[in-house]
């Protein structure tokens, strides 16, 4: 149920910012949009099942390249390459889960860390493929019944929907007794074992469903721009996918949302600082860290339900109804 | 037969032989009781039986079945349950949602199943109120026995407790007895307790094995062991006796 008013919120907000804000900032929104569908993502690997990825960027490009590499070179629909894109990049994350997973904490970080920078290589040696530096250009546009979603204001539409369905399956994943099992293999990993929860499947699961969120970012993220190049993927984006989210609140859906739209935004609104931005930003980072350990939902959480007394048995009634 | 059953297990941490030679069996529904100093290799043996930690040798079967190299969650499946020395919930999971990844290792159950039956779980542990508590408010007791419940929820044959009553107040640990004592014969349930509570050991186990650096010194009744000179002189201490006895 709260989820549902959250994605009902989170679509309201957009439409109504959809109706009035500039073009410039439209396209802003477009890309936060984009960022946040990457963001929630990460969350299943990094925020529920406790696996520092640092690789993000990655499964993002993955998606992008395969769909603009059906486009351009192939002539697909951007809607039948989308298929093989997802589904694509999700196999490939679930084949390197395997062996990369029985890594943990920095070894893990570091090990998807070179897996960011062996794809910004590839993408970039390959030439015939992908183009090199010089990217891939001309990447067609979606179009729906016939429109095409040109405009900044359509797209921004359609992201948005995307992006709410994906949070709530999401949502629907996090109450599922996979998505506690996630959350079990992260608290405990040999407690989860002692349960009966293979601790292995558990980790690729969330790292499949990860790269599974993030191909679909790539998607959008391609026939949105129309043109895509390597260092659109650059392990500095993925860093920036794992800021959003601890920056929003990890574990949280909302959290994931907000902090992809905050870190989105918060360039431009400081854009007076110049250089000095960075050092803002990493302070700002620090600050949260310190201070807001779960992030702007974790702050508002606690404004909002400051004397929590015991929940009686109705609410938890209603919550029941609306499990799957 | 033997629901457990373990034969010649050796493990050795580079130089020091932590287990030799053990055998043990528990039959369906016994109460067995394993003793012995600190760093007897108790706790190892638990984890050899768990699978946490591989064997250096020998064998273990469950339900006759070779479970020597089978993953942990697959023996848990089969029908094997622990709760650990320090105890270890889940601490983003509220006390519920603990239980339930304990019920959901059986196929085929619906969420609100899951729910309804770990709430089943909780009320027959008389830990229903704390439901939907977080893990951190529960009091150290209480969090000993949720483990418990959650251990219980995936339907053990053979239950592995290894020092459930440690830090209990008197009052808890007769409750703990009475517990285990109630399911231990309701389920036909096979328990291998490690304590170090000898009134706790004496009262509720119907065999005890002794353990000393590795090796097994003793096994036998309560009375039996507790007559050994091997015993006394390794653990118990001269003079012991048990006044329940």
């Amino acid at each position: 149920m709260r989820s549902l008013l959250g994605v009902a919120a989170l679509l309201i907000v957009g439409l109504a910012l959809s109706l009035i804000v500039s073009e410039y900032t439209l396209r802003l929104l477009n890309l936060a949009v984009v960022a946040a569908v990457a963001v929630v993502g990460l969350n299943f690997a990094f925020g529920y099942a406790g696996l520092i990825s640092l690789g993000h960027a990655a499964f993002v490009g993955l998606g992008a390249y395969v769909l603009a590499i059906l486009t351009t070179k192939l002539g697909w629909s951007p809607w039948l390459a989308a298929v093989p894109a997802v589904i694509g990049t999700g196999l490939a994350a679930a084949v390197l889960g395997y062996p990369l997973l029985r890594l943990k904490g920095h070894y893990l970080a570091l090990a998807t860390l070179g897996l960011n920078v062996s794809f910004g290589i590839v993408a970039t040696n390959w030439i015939d493929l992908t183009g090199g530096t010089n990217g891939i250009a001309n990447i067609p546009g979606l179009t729906i019944a016939g429109h095409e979603l040109s405009g900044e204001r359509p797209f921004l539409w359609f992201g948005l929907a995307v992006l709410a369905a994906l949070a709530l399956i999401a949502a629907v994943i996090h109450r599922s007794r996979y998505g506690r099992a996630m959350m079990a293999v992260r608290d405990d990993e040999t407690a989860a074992a002692m349960t009966g929860i293979n601790v292995t499947r558990m980790r690729v699961a969330a790292f499949t469903l990860s790269a599974l969120y993030a191909a679909v970012a790539g998607c959008l993220f391609a026939t949105h721009i129309h043109f895509i190049s390597p260092d659109d993927f650059s392990y500095a984006h993925s860093i920036t996918h794992l800021a959003m989210l601890i920056v929003g609140g990890e574990a949280t859906i909302a959290g994931a949302i907000l902090g992809a739209v905050l870190l989105t935004f918060l360039p431009e609104w400081l854009r007076v600082l110049g250089d000095a931005y960075l050092a803002f930003f990493g302070l700002m980072t620090l600050a949260i860290l310190i201070f807001l350990p779960t992030g702007i939902v974790g702050l508002a959480t606690r404004w909002v339900r400051r004397p929590a007394p015991p929940q009686a048995d109705a609410a938890i009634g209603a919550e029941e109804a609306s499990r799957p | 037969m033997s629901i457990l059953r373990a034969e010649g297990i050796s493990k050795r941490f580079g130089g020091l032989l932590a287990l030799s030679d053990i055998d043990i069996r528990v039959e369906e529904g016994e109460f067995v009781a394993l003793i012995g100093p600190n760093g007897a290799g108790k706790s190892t043996l638990l984890n050899v039986l768990t699978g946490l930690t591989p064997p250096t040798a020998g064998h273990i079967a469950l339900d006759g079945r070779d479970i020597t190299h089978a993953s942990t969650h697959a023996r848990v499946r089969a029908g094997l349950g622990r709760t650990f020395q320090r105890g270890r919930l889940f601490g983003r999971l509220s006390v519920i949602e603990n239980v339930m990844t304990g019920v959901a290792n059986r196929p085929g159950r619906s969420g609100r199943e899951l729910r309804e039956l770990a709430r089943a779980q909780l009320a027959r542990m008389g830990l229903e109120r704390f439901a939907e508590h977080a893990i951190g408010s529960l009091s150290y007791g209480n969090s000993r026995m949720v483990e418990l419940t959650r251990a219980l929820a995936c339907e053990p044959r053979v239950l592995l407790l290894d020092e459930p009553a440690a830090g209990l107040n008197s009052g808890e640990v007769e409750d703990l007895m009475t517990r285990l004592r109630a399911i231990s014969t309701e389920r036909r349930l096979a328990i291998v307790l490690i304590e170090h509570n000898m009134g706790m050991v004496m009262r509720l186990a119907q065999r005890i094995v002794v353990l000393n650096f590795g090796s097994r010194i003793a096994e036998g009744t309560p009375a039996a062991v507790q007559a050994d000179p091997a015993v006394l002189a390794a653990y118990l201490g001269e003079g012991f006796s048990h006044a329940g006895l």
